[in-house]
């Protein structure tokens, strides 16, 4: 029968395992809020190592839709923004939560479906007119349905041929991200729109096939900002200002030009012109 | 040790289960406190333990704080462990070096007859084992003050008869004082230097057991002793058990016979005085015929009466 | 076939010692596992107080406790998100996206679990254990150690349901943690990030690493439960 009480033990036990957690927060760290497309392409895992090499920031970037990023800058919770919905970064800026934005790269939407192409979007006119091929044949289409960017960019197509997309009859809404949600498309045989980096990262094991792309309504411009911090105290500016520079710098403009051509035949991304800032909202 | 309770009261869920004015407990002796079931005996022990919530005072030799006190519950409990793992446990709490836990252990173990058991598993005694097993470890103890709620309960045959006698010396050896609790006046008188009798939580006697028990002070405490009690013009007659018999004495009853039988090797007649079920020894005369009315009698000294109601 | 896929590279992974999957696997166990002892250490001598004890707060304690039990990990996540936000009252202690910060919403979800399976343990002894003890001498500390020693049945139960909950919860801590490789990144949220990039088999493959975690845990503290008996 032991007799000691181990109270001390295990105060010493948890407090070995509560720090060999690894550290937490250190003075050097910024919380970039980021999409997860961007995320899901494996981007960043080769820009956020080479940013902290360089100048010895430890960049956490966490990825949730292209809305919430935004939201999360609004409330202040964030030191930069990494991400593809130029509405509502045109409203974010006018509203003053971003500031110094940049052009880093673009690449384009394409609309996927099955290779049978039932709805006849092979012969579409322009981006509009295959997404009205869509409605009118009531073919089973999956949508983001979460405020990212691709979400953003279908809404916009479905104003600007009329339909409103929750009459679709075919419509399924997977909530998630890219990834998810084109092999959901592939399953149901449905159509769906897709940034090119996902879809070329998982072509190998989806049934669709690129049915309509290269209308200018397609390109998909992603943009980074930092978090206007006389609007939000505790906002790490200048770090977050190292890390935008950082993203338009030549060393990265040129991973982001070779990202993926070793692995898929093709870059995911083409990168900004490194000299040129562009205002979003075109 | 002196143990001394002032103005002690425990109230539960509004009722008041214990009430005391003043109860001194001789130091160095054995008191019994003795009372049914639901009289608030334990409440008693536990309060001298500390263990309930209470008014009042209990105080150790004049002081307030508690010293090392040996208890028995009513059920014995045990730790994970053999028997001797669970003395030594307390030996240990109570501050007892090694050296000396082995031969208390050893000499408590003898007295209670359990020094087969020492090396089994506490929890895989019987009943009457366990008991003095938990006898043990308070003997083992030797504390000032050693609290024993029905002691020998589950205990009976050839070990009840020895330990009703072992019991009291080992623990007057000790030097300790002993406060024990029991219902039964049977075991009382066997153990008891002194007695306190409690009814309904309220003490109604307190002293040497010897007087207590031969004159008893009201008609509640000699009812629960097991007196015959008749009710006659204006109060209570008592007799103590065993003292009536079938013919002429000194004080004299009507027995409606029921019927004649053996009781403890002796010839008696059951029947009824004023109603109340009575037994009288029968001695060399022929036992009488159920419905028969014969005269029964107890000497003066094994009768008293008791004036006013019940 | 994804499925049975999945599965069989869980083995693959495993058995060649994949860095991502041992990196993840680690962090699991020592987030989750120092939760579930911080979640002890203050649990078990609440459920004790709980058990033992009367007193006029007692009846709204428990009902708080077995209320906290059936909260979501996804709110937690979010109350500790609010809370560790820069925009949130304890934003200036950089503690989101933080490991501790994980470990400190997983303790939320643990503590009452196992408040509530020691309360019940220790309620299960016998009343007299605990006065005896006390009559006897032994002081609060080595009171409550003895007499969890006896209620170890039910105490490592406590365990098992705490650790268990959270072992395999994500919303907490994809929400406070933010699911970042190399040092927020757990078993469940590997998971939810594969599935959401559609590599199913990959999840699967995970997902059965977290069963094969959790029923390893279960069996070594089974086994020393049913060692007491």
């Amino acid at each position: 029968m032991r007799l000691r009480t181990p109270a001390p033990l295990v105060a010493v036990l948890a407090l070995a395992l509560l720090s060999a957690c690894g550290s937490g927060g250190s003075s050097r760290t910024i919380i970039v809020a980021t999409t997860t497309s961007i995320q899901d392409s494996g981007l960043l895992d080769v820009l956020l190592p080479a940013f902290e090499t360089q100048t010895g920031i430890r960049a956490k970037a966490i990825a949730v839709g292209s809305g919430a990023a935004i939201a999360m800058a609004a409330r202040g919770d964030a030191d930069a923004v990494f991400v593809h919905d130029p509405k509502a970064e045109a409203q974010a800026v006018a509203a003053g939560d971003l500031v110094d934005g940049v052009l880093v790269m673009t690449n384009d939407f394409l609309i996927v479906g099955p290779p049978d192409d039932p709805a006849q979007v092979r012969a579409a006119r322009d981006a509009a007119d295959a997404f009205r091929r869509i409605a009118v044949a009531g073919v089973p289409f999956v949508s983001r349905g979460d405020n990212s960017g691709t979400h953003a960019k279908e809404l916009t197509l479905w104003t600007a041929v009329g339909v409103d997309p929750s009459t679709l009859s075919g419509r399924l809404e997977s909530g998630q991200g890219m990834g998810a949600t084109l092999t959901i498309a592939s399953e149901r045989r449905a159509y769906t729109l897709t940034d090119r980096a996902t879809y070329t990262v998982l072509r190998a094991t989806l049934a669709l096939e690129p049915l309509f792309q290269g209308d200018a309504e397609l390109v998909n411009p992603y943009h980074a900002y930092v978090v206007n911090p006389e609007r939000h105290r505790g906002v790490r500016a200048d770090l977050a200002r190292a890390f935008v520079r950082f993203l338009v710098s030549p060393e990265a403009q040129r991973a982001i030009a070779a990202f993926g051509l070793e692995r898929y035949g093709e870059p995911l991304f083409v990168p900004a012109d490194p000299r040129a800032r562009e205002e979003p909202g075109r | 040790m002196r143990v001394e309770i002032a103005d002690l009261e425990v109230v539960r869920a509004g009722r008041t289960v214990l009430a005391l004015e003043r109860l001194v407990i001789g130091s160095g002796r054995v008191t019994v406190v003795l009372g049914p079931n639901g009289a608030g005996k334990t409440t008693l022990l536990r309060a001298v333990a500390g263990l309930e919530r209470c008014r009042g005072s209990v105080t150790f030799d004049g002081r307030p704080v508690r010293p090392r006190l040996a208890v028995a519950f009513q059920r014995p409990v045990f730790l994970r462990g053999t028997v001797r793992a669970n003395l030594a446990l307390a030996l240990e709490l109570a501050g007892i070096s090694p050296a000396d836990r082995e031969a208390r252990i050893a000499e408590a173990a003898g007295v209670l007859g359990i020094t087969a058991l020492l090396e089994r598993p506490a929890s895989r005694l019987s009943a009457g084992e366990a008991q003095r097993a938990n006898l043990a470890r308070a003997l083992a103890l030797r504390a000032p003050v050693t609290l024993l709620d029905e002691p020998l309960a589950g205990i009976d045959g050839p070990a009840r008869r020895e330990l009703l006698g072992a019991l009291p010396a080992a623990f007057r050896a000790g030097g300790g004082t002993v406060i024990a609790v029991t219902h039964d006046p049977a075991e009382a008188a066997l153990l008891a230097d002194d007695l306190v009798v409690l009814l309904d939580g309220r003490v109604h006697a307190a002293g040497p057991a010897a007087e207590i028990l031969s004159a008893p002070p009201d008609a509640e405490t000699v009812s629960f002793l097991g007196w015959d009690t008749i009710p006659g013009e204006g109060g209570v007659w008592a007799i103590a058990p065993g003292a009536l018999r079938v013919g002429r004495g000194e004080v004299a009853f009507s027995l409606a016979v029921e019927r004649a039988t053996v009781v403890g090797g002796s010839p008696v007649v059951l029947g009824r005085i004023a109603g109340v079920p009575c037994l009288a020894r029968l001695g060399e005369a022929p036992p009488p015929a159920p419905g028969e009315t014969v005269s029964v009698s107890a000497p003066r000294s094994a009768v008293r009466w008791f004036p006013g109601s019940r | 076939m994804t499925l049975w896929d999945g599965v069989v590279d869980a083995f693959r992974l495993l058995g060649r010692g994949d860095p991502y999957l041992l990196d993840v696997v680690r962090r699991t166990v020592l987030v989750s596992g120092a939760a579930t002892v911080l979640a002890l250490v203050g649990g078990v001598p609440l459920g004790y107080l709980l058990a033992r004890t009367r007193w006029p707060g007692r009846a709204l304690i428990l009902a708080a406790v077995h209320t906290g039990m059936g909260l979501p990990p996804v709110i937690v996540g979010l109350v500790f998100y609010l809370l560790l936000a820069r925009s949130g009252p304890l934003g200036r202690l950089e503690l989101l996206y933080t490991p501790q910060a994980m470990v400190a919403a997983q303790v939320a979800i643990a503590a009452p679990l196992v408040v509530s399976f020691a309360a019940a343990a220790f309620q299960s002894l016998p009343d007299e254990l605990g006065d005896l003890l006390h009559v006897l001498g032994a002081g609060r500390m080595r009171r409550l150690w003895l007499l969890a020693r006896e209620a170890r049945l039910g105490l490592l139960a406590a365990v098992m349901a705490g650790f268990g909950a959270i072992v395999s919860e994500v919303g907490a801590a994809l929400t406070v943690g933010g699911n970042l490789d190399g040092s927020t990144r757990v078993l469940t949220t590997a998971i939810v990030l594969e599935a959401s990039r559609g590599e199913y088999a990959r999840a699967i493959a995970f997902g059965t690493v977290l069963l094969l975690l959790v029923l390893g845990t279960n069996l070594i503290l089974t086994a020393a439960q049913q060692r007491g008996r």
